[in-house]
């Protein structure tokens, strides 16, 4: 096996010598060492990417842009990376087919979690939320080399995932770690002023 | 009286790091007060005769384990090289994490003596390899088995028995990734691992002298002297390799030069020193100038600074002599330092000063570490202009070399594909330039600026971005330079005049080396650990094993 320190070197040269700046690459190579520590296969795919050759895959550099077909993952994720503290992309988009959707995955991550945004990741074959917190779950089987007609929604709105009687169940035994007050400890207790007054 | 830090501009040009000393803040020095309180001890000696086998060295507290696996072979005097594409060493080296199994022996004995053509594991977490002095081994060899101590003074001036050539870690061929230690305790200062390495290596050069010593002649045999062990350290060969570390991890280097400045400015700000802090300080002084007499070096540069540094430490000795106790006796002391003597001396000074205040400087050793991923994104809601400006305030310094002169641009650093390690050239004769890797900061910086400059200025760094990604690798960096003002080296590191060994001896001098003897401009021997405390009486040690004299 190798360490995820040689992971992140190769990546970032291999991904210079296909002609990304080193910046780029940099950024290639940290997002394939945090794919690759959390188990996903971003070496393969990053493999992959490699061998459809970068320099023919298209770049998003515009959220309006025409043409959205073959995309380079590494661009798309970047793209989302520098642009989604404006506000004016905070929106459904539409685009036609992305190469590698896996590795879009590291840069959608710290875009969430930098600018407290949500993408959620609609197409036919894959489906995913990423979110501000630390907590995914991904099977990476379900991660196919090729998707179209995929739309990505991206939202500062959490959404409520749980039951309102669970809510409940769990907010009574919160409060058990409470201290019943007498009534003389409503004023004791209170420390401040006896008033909002003042 | 307020003191403040010095500059960024002052301190981080290279000349100033170039002459920069080991110090209370050095790693080897901070390793052993970290580690003295542990057991250390010879788990297992296998050597043949000859001194051939393996050693597995042992350093623990409680259920905490570390060894180090030294495995000693015999090569040929023709393929006994320094350089990083020898492929045997007379001795190699690899820290487990643990205690190993013999099976884990058995796998490193067929990979470490390969180093970068083996394969390490997780398991692992540094490789190193060392040759032999030959001359000074055979001496001391020679001198043991006839019942006599070597010659000290061709010992004092060499200073080592062995001289390691490379010592890797954090994820290196195959070793354990940094991710994996950074949260243990023990662990929270600079290259803890690696000194530790570094550490038994050196008890494993005594361990192998007295052990062919005395099967060359049983009954004669004497051991090395300890007075003569401990003023022998290890030495270490470093060439052009290191260099690229300190302007890779810019927000490691402020860490460590913060440290520093923090405790200069903290000492200046003593506004009462009573005699005894003085007379501390005098001893060391007069010691370390003994101490002098044994920095050997062939070097012209290296000579001119140590003339510089004795002739500029006797002016100074006089106006410490002479100056009374006065309220701020350091910040008088720094301000004559800086303004009388070279950068080599004022440094010294600077070293020397922190001794006399081990309550002050200890402390900001555990600052010297830092998570460098933190700093990594680059905020793109910063306008244009924002940038410009900060260019403007942090690298004012560059914004008036000219890059379309040659002389500017003279160097290219590159990675060698033979030797596995960076390198320099001249990017007008010899090939390679387009593959330069992205250590020319100052030129590239300069070009960021100029089109930045060229853009709307109320526009943000992601509206930049869209159409410009070829200077992200520096916008990365002036970002954190604002946050971390001592991250960036401020000279031109791809000029004709750059001289490499300053790159190689500010990060030698973290790691607390001394003797720095240049063989060129890009390669240095140093010596690490000489004076201090044997594995053995490692509990003892007060950290002023520095000052002590040797001989």
């Amino acid at each position: 096996m190798h360490s995820l320190y040689e992971i992140e070197t190769t990546v970032k040269r291999s991904s210079r010598a296909k002609g990304l700046s080193w910046g780029l690459s940099e950024e290639a190579g940290k997002a394939v060492r945090l794919l690759e520590q959390s188990e996903f296969q971003g070496l393969e795919s990053f493999k992959r990417l490699i061998d459809l050759g970068l320099s023919g895959l298209n770049k998003l550099l515009d959220i309006n842009q025409s043409d959205t077909s073959n995309l380079c993952p590494i661009h798309f994720g970047i793209f989302f990376l520098d642009q989604s503290h404006n506000e004016d992309i905070h929106r459904n988009h539409n685009f036609k087919n992305l190469n590698e959707p896996l590795l879009i995955l590291p840069f959608l991550s710290k875009s969430a979690k930098n600018n407290l945004l949500y993408f959620h990741f609609y197409s036919s074959n894959l489906n995913f939320t990423i979110s501000p917190g630390d907590i995914y779950f991904f099977d990476q089987n379900i991660f196919p080399e090729y998707i179209s007609d995929f739309s990505i929604s991206i939202t500062t709105q959490r959404k409520s995932i749980y039951s309102q009687s669970t809510w409940d169940y769990l907010y009574k035994l919160s409060l058990e770690t409470f201290v019943e007050e007498t009534e003389e400890k409503k004023i004791s207790g209170a420390g401040a002023g006896l008033t909002d007054n003042d | 009286m307020h003191i403040e830090l010095r500059k960024p501009e002052i301190v981080m040009k290279l000349d100033r790091l170039g002459s920069f000393h080991q110090s209370k803040l050095s790693f080897l020095r901070s390793f052993i007060r970290e580690f003295k309180s542990w057991d250390f001890k010879t788990k297992e000696f296998f050597l043949n005769d000859q001194g051939f086998g393996h050693i597995v060295y042992e350093v623990n507290k409680g259920q905490k384990k570390y060894s180090l696996i030294c495995f000693s072979n015999h090569i040929e005097n023709s393929e006994r090289s320094d350089r990083v594409i020898a492929t045997k060493w007379d001795a190699s080296f690899v820290l487990f994490d643990g205690v190993p199994a013999k099976a884990d022996i058995e796998r490193l004995k067929a990979n470490v003596p390969l180093q970068e053509q083996g394969r390490v594991s997780e398991k692992e977490l540094c490789l190193s390899r060392a040759n032999k002095s030959v001359r000074v081994f055979e001496h001391v060899v020679d001198k043991l088995s006839q019942g006599e101590q070597p010659d000290t003074k061709l010992l004092y001036d060499v200073g080592y028995l062995y001289r390691t050539t490379a010592v890797y870690g954090s994820g290196k061929f195959g070793l354990a990734d940094r991710i994996k230690v950074q949260d243990r305790e023990e662990l929270k200062g600079p290259f803890r691992l690696e000194m530790m390495l570094v550490y038994l290596a050196r008890q494993f050069t005594f361990d192998v002298v007295n052990h062919v010593a005395h099967f060359r002649s049983p009954e004669k045999a004497v051991r090395l002297s300890e007075d003569i062990a401990r003023n022998l350290g290890i030495g270490n060969s470093t060439g052009l390799g290191m260099a690229p570390f300190i302007v890779n991890h810019p927000a490691l280097l402020n860490q460590w030069i913060i440290a520093k400045e923090k405790a200069l400015k903290l000492i200046r700000s003593i506004s009462s020193v009573n005699q005894n802090d003085k007379n501390t300080f005098q001893l060391y002084l007069t010691t370390i100038q003994e101490n002098i007499k044994f920095w050997k070096t062939e070097s012209e540069y290296q000579k001119n600074k140590n003339r510089q540094l004795l002739k500029d430490l006797d002016s100074f000795q006089r106006f410490f002599s002479t100056t009374s106790l006065d309220k701020f006796f350091w910040n008088t002391i720094y301000k004559w330092t800086e303004a009388n003597t070279q950068a080599e001396c004022c440094e010294f000074i600077v070293s020397l000063m922190m001794e006399v205040y081990p309550d002050i400087v200890e402390p900001l050793s555990y600052e010297m570490s830092i998570n460098e991923d933190e700093y990594f994104d680059i905020d793109t809601s910063r306008t244009i202009d924002e940038i410009c400006k900060l260019i403007e305030n942090q690298y004012t310094w560059l914004l008036n070399i000219n890059f379309d002169n040659k002389e500017n641009v003279f160097n290219f650093w590159y990675y060698s594909k033979n030797k596995q390690e960076p390198r320099m050239s001249d990017r007008f004769t010899e090939e390679g330039s387009d593959l330069e890797l992205p250590l020319a900061i100052a030129r590239d910086i300069s070009a960021l600026y100029n089109d930045l400059k060229s853009c709307k200025l109320d526009k943000d760094l992601g509206y930049y971005l869209l159409k410009n990604q070829e200077y992200r690798h520096v916008l990365r960096r002036v970002l954190i330079c604002e946050q971390l003002p001592y991250s960036e080296i401020q000279d031109n590191t791809i000029s004709k005049t750059l001289i490499p060994v300053d790159m190689l001896r500010l990060k030698l001098s973290f790691f607390g080396a001394t003797r720095f003897d240049p063989r060129s401009d890009r390669w240095v021997r140093i010596t690490m650990y000489q004076g201090a405390p044997l594995m053995k009486e490692i509990s003892k040690s007060d950290d002023t094993w520095s000052y002590k004299k040797i001989a």
